[in-house]
């Protein structure tokens, strides 16, 4: 009998797999350099002798009107995204998953109750809504978190109730309750494990629209307040500057684009790797 | 009598990973004649009927082999005369009669359709259409004709596709698995609607079914496919009465008789089909056969027509007639 | 140990259309200890409804399911939740009735452990002799079931069932989803189990001939209600009831090439179950329906110790 592969080595077998991994990975180093303190320039600084430089050899990526360093305020700006990132999707993956699982699993009201909680806010365009709540939090980052992770629990209510509903209906779950298994255990072994897959997927990809969502609350001037950086700020300062200095607008926009892309290969390497069918035919 | 439709040599491949499907199939069938192709699922029958059609879903083609109807190559003809062909000389009954219905237009409307896309010379399209309607057994024409497939009960939905597909009198009809989904009393009725019209038109037919039973009192001839080839041809009193193939006589073994007074012990195949590009230069039966010999795992026995009998066999069964 | 189906109707309201599936109109059956009843029917006369109820995955409208003698005796609405009941069901479908997360040995482990069936120390043995007895090697034992074949899978299936050392196992269609050639030895295994452990089979099946080959006693069920009951000779040699007949004589029989008469047996469809004609269901579509057949119910009567129809013109 040929051995079956485990996730992770399946994973590494899909070249576009590795490559979002690798991307991914080197974004995350570049934060830590920045929240470690050890980025080549202090990302606030300014340096008016220095202002609007292209990209040189003390300068990589050029610096801006203030003559604040790009790489430095690029990865400091990515480092803040991801911390929003990371904090709004785990946020939304905790009260959306358990939701989801539990409005699918037990029917009846209290799905009701989700389901219409989580209509009511899909019904708003998510850059609006997060607008409207960021207004009424406040701007730091917690808040800016707290924003996106009300804008994507629905989603997550979504992805973990849809698969909950329809693995509920499967022979083996009626086999599970004829067998007299107790609800936790049916949840947990038998449910828990085949949605498991598409929420992991969905994280992936949630990080990557998250990142995009905080970019634009900052873009709009909500966010992240000057002098801190973010990706989305920068890039709305660099509006006004691109036409003479390309570099201002194009370094934390290819950031941008990296780490989403980055982030949705892994999101589709995991939704391969984690189908023990797949694993086993190729 | 000469050939309508033969298929000689036909193999089907994955484009991709040219994964082996069917290989080396050969049939044929004279005018007004109905032949059964009786399979296992996965035996590689619907993409045998499909490639009759030049239907292939995209990722498998033929890669050898010819499929001559009425003289001409299907395989190597202008798209045009293709299409004319499919529904005025060649009509298919699929499996599922929901897919080969249009949900958002009513039944009365997809039979002019194909009436006006053949451009079909009929003084009143409306009353022959309606004709063809009673021809299949729909009660109450009118309404059918303006109902919705999904009005329709899985009978009623099949019935109307039978009706569709003989509307211009094709000289063959294919029906892959048509009866499968639908129970044993609905069933009989499309068979005997069935084979009221095909002595009632002269036409041939294909008909490719895993129901054993069906095709012994349907078809006249019978190719039994496994694991992407024919194992076995013969009319069907000889393939029944008198099987030649192992898989061919294990799997009549293995069917319960429901006319039978006595219940033995079923008679088992051990094992399941190879994956057809799994199996290279052996015999495809011979892991599962009880009469297997070194050579049958060394080379491919091939169909070796002996009259109108032929079977894939090195050691086929003597016949007991 | 007997199991007695009194009289059971299980209806669905459907909200949108507000109309009512009536699944079972007033179905009572037997079933005693080591006996096996083949249940038949057209597909949508509540053969897997019963099986439902039977195990307590949903409850009747009305009317009792109840265990007699040495069983314990429950209330209907939800009666097995959280316990093991007493009867184990097969599914039809060998794809969705395996948790495609579970390695098969854990899945029968499972049932063992979950409710203390055996020591911990004799779980392991008692699984290797599980699978053993269904036909399954040890060695598969860490297969995950996308690893097995269709036929292995309803193996796997009856061995879960037989973990739970059940009073009675329902086997729903257990081998209209297999190929041809696996049939035989899933029915042959059956057969051999009952044999050997004198187990209580409910065989429900659109096939009649697969009903046949493992009864030995058949009940004709139409729209909900049993037509004909008998043993499985009586029914199959001998049908009183004109649906029995119909659906014998539209069975394509592979012994007797060309000799099946195609000339239709019965006109028309089942009607729909939302909209049950009155009196005796098939009247409509009955060749020897008399005026009387759409005013009563016609109830199951014998017309023989061991046979019993539902047709007021058959038994007079
Ligand atoms: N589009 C396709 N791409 C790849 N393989 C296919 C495709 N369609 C069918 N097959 C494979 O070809 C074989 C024959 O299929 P099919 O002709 O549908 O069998 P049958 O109709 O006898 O059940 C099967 O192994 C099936 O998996
Ligand atoms: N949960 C349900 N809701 C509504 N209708 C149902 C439900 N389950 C079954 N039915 C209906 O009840 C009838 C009997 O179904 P079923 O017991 O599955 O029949 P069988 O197993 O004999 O094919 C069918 O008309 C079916 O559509
Ligand atoms: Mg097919
Ligand atoms: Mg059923």
């Amino acid at each position: 009998m040929k051995r079956e592969k485990n996730w992770v080595n399946y994973y590494l077998q899909s070249t576009s797999g590795i490559v979002g991994a690798v991307l991914v990975l080197i974004m995350i180093t570049l934060s830590l350099i920045s929240a470690f303190g050890l980025a080549p320039h202090d990302p606030l600084e300014q340096n008016p002798m220095d202002a609007l430089q292209g990209p040189n050899g003390t300068y990589w990526f050029g610096t801006d009107q203030f003559g604040r360093d790009i790489f430095s305020r690029s990865i400091d700006g990515m480092r803040r995204s991801l911390s929003v990132a990371l904090l709004s999707v785990g946020l939304a993956t905790l009260f959306g998953v358990t939701l989801g699982v539990v409005g699918g699993y037990l029917g009846r009201w209290i799905d009701n109750i989700v389901v219409r909680t989580s209509d009511v806010i899909f019904a708003f365009p998510a850059i609006l809504l997060a607008l409207a709540i960021v207004n009424s939090l406040g701007n730091s980052w917690i808040d800016t978190s707290v924003a996106i992770a009300i804008v994507y629990t629905p989603i997550f209510i979504r992805v973990a109730r849809g698969p909950v509903l329809s693995v509920k209906e499967m022979d083996y779950i009626k086999s599970a309750r004829v067998l007299g298994y107790s609800s936790p255990r049916i949840l947990g072994r038998h449910i828990m494990p085949n949605v498991f897959a598409p929420i992991v997927v969905q994280v992936a990809l949630s990080l990557s629209w998250a990142i995009l969502t905080e970019s634009g609350l900052s873009f709009l001037g909500l966010g992240t307040q000057p002098p801190d950086a973010s990706l989305g700020l920068m890039v709305s300062e660099a509006q006004a500057l691109a036409a003479f200095a390309w570099w201002s607008l194009a370094f934390p926009s290819i950031f941008i684009t990296i780490v989403v892309i980055g982030l949705n290969l892994v999101g589709d390497g995991l939704r391969d790797a984690l189908d023990p069918a797949r694993r086993s035919t190729s | 009598m000469r050939d309508l439709l033969s298929l000689q040599g036909l193999s089907i491949q994955t484009s991709s990973d040219k994964r082996s499907l069917t290989a080396d199939v050969n049939i044929s069938l004279v005018e007004g004649e109905a032949l059964g192709i009786v399979g296992e699922s996965g035996s590689g029958k619907t993409l045998t009927a499909l490639s009759i059609l030049g239907l292939l879903p995209r990722g498998v083609e033929v890669v050898s082999g010819e499929i001559n109807f009425n003289g001409e190559n299907l395989l190597s003809l202008e798209p045009e005369r293709l299409r004319e062909i499919r529904g005025k000389e060649i009509s298919m009954v699929y499996q599922d009669p929901m897919t080969a219905l249009n949900p958002v237009m009513t039944v009365g409307n997809q039979l002019l359709e194909v009436l006006d896309y053949h451009n079909h010379e009929v003084k009143n399209p409306e009353s022959h259409v309606r004709e063809s309607l009673i021809e299949v057994g729909i009660p109450d024409p009118e309404r059918a004709l303006k109902s919705y497939p999904h009005e329709f009960s899985g009978g009623m939905r099949q019935r109307a596709v039978i009706a569709m597909s003989l509307l211009l009198s094709p000289k063959l009809l294919i029906a892959d698995e048509p009866t499968t989904a639908l129970d044993v009393t609905i069933q009989r009725q499309i068979l005997s609607l069935v084979s009221k019209q095909r002595s009632r038109r002269q036409m041939s037919m294909l008909w490719i079914t895993h129901d054993l039973g069906v095709v012994a009192n349907l078809v006249d001839r019978v190719a039994v496919m496994y694991a992407g080839r024919i194992v076995e041809v013969g009319t069907t009193k000889q393939i029944f009465n008198s099987p030649q193939h192992p898989y061919t006589q294990g799997l009549l073994a293995s069917l319960p008789v429901a006319s039978s007074r006595s219940r033995s012990r079923l008679a088992s195949i051990p094992g399941v089909p190879p994956k057809p590009w799994l199996v290279g230069q052996s015999c495809s039966f011979a892991d599962r056969c009880q009469f297997v010999q070194i050579r049958c795992r060394e080379s491919l026995p091939l169909l070796d027509a002996q009259g109108s009998k032929s079977v894939a066999c090195f050691y086929p069964i003597a016949s007991s007639t | 140990m007997t199991l007695v189906i009194d009289n059971v109707f299980k209806k669905y309201p459907i909200r949108q259309s507000k109309t009512v599936v009536n699944a079972l109109n007033g179905i009572s059956l037997n079933i005693s200890k080591g006996q096996t009843l083949g249940i038949v029917g057209e597909s949508g006369c509540g053969k897997s409804t019963l099986a439902r109820l039977i195990v307590g995955l949903e409850s009747p409208t009305q009317g009792a399911i109840t265990w007699r003698d040495n069983v314990l005796l429950r209330g209907s609405k939800n009666q097995w939740r959280n316990h093991l009941s007493p009867a184990q069901l097969v599914f039809q479908d060998p794809y969705s009735s395996l948790n495609p997360r579970q390695r098969i040995g854990e899945c029968i482990r499972e049932v063992i452990s979950a409710h203390n069936l055996r020591k911990k120390e004799e779980i392991d043995s008692r699984v290797t002799e599980l699978l053993k007895v269904v036909g399954i090697s040890e060695d598969m034992k860490n297969r995950y079931p996308h690893q097995l074949s269709g036929g292995q899978r309803q193996r796997v299936s009856i061995a879960r069932a037989l973990a739970a050392e059940p009073e009675l196992i329902i086997l729903d269609e257990p081998v209209s989803a297999l190929d041809v050639s696996v049939r035989a030895d899933v029915m042959n295994l059956l057969v051999d189990l009952r044999k050997e452990f004198g187990l209580t089979y409910l065989f429900i099946s659109h096939d009649l001939s697969m009903v046949r080959h493992i009864s030995d006693v058949i009940a004709v069920m139409y729209l909900g209600r049993v037509v004909e009951l008998g043993t499985w000779d009586e029914v199959l040699d001998n049908p009183q009831h004109p649906y029995t007949k119909a659906l014998i004589a539209a069975i394509p029989d592979h012994s007797q090439v060309g000799q099946m008469d195609l000339t239709v047996s019965l006109e028309g469809e089942v009607p729909s179950p939302t909209n049950i004609p009155l009196g005796c269901a098939f009247h409509v579509r009955c060749p020897i329906a008399v005026p009387n057949c759409s005013k009563m119910i016609p109830q199951l009567l014998p017309i023989k110790s061991s046979q019993s129809v539902a047709c007021s013109e058959v038994v007079k």
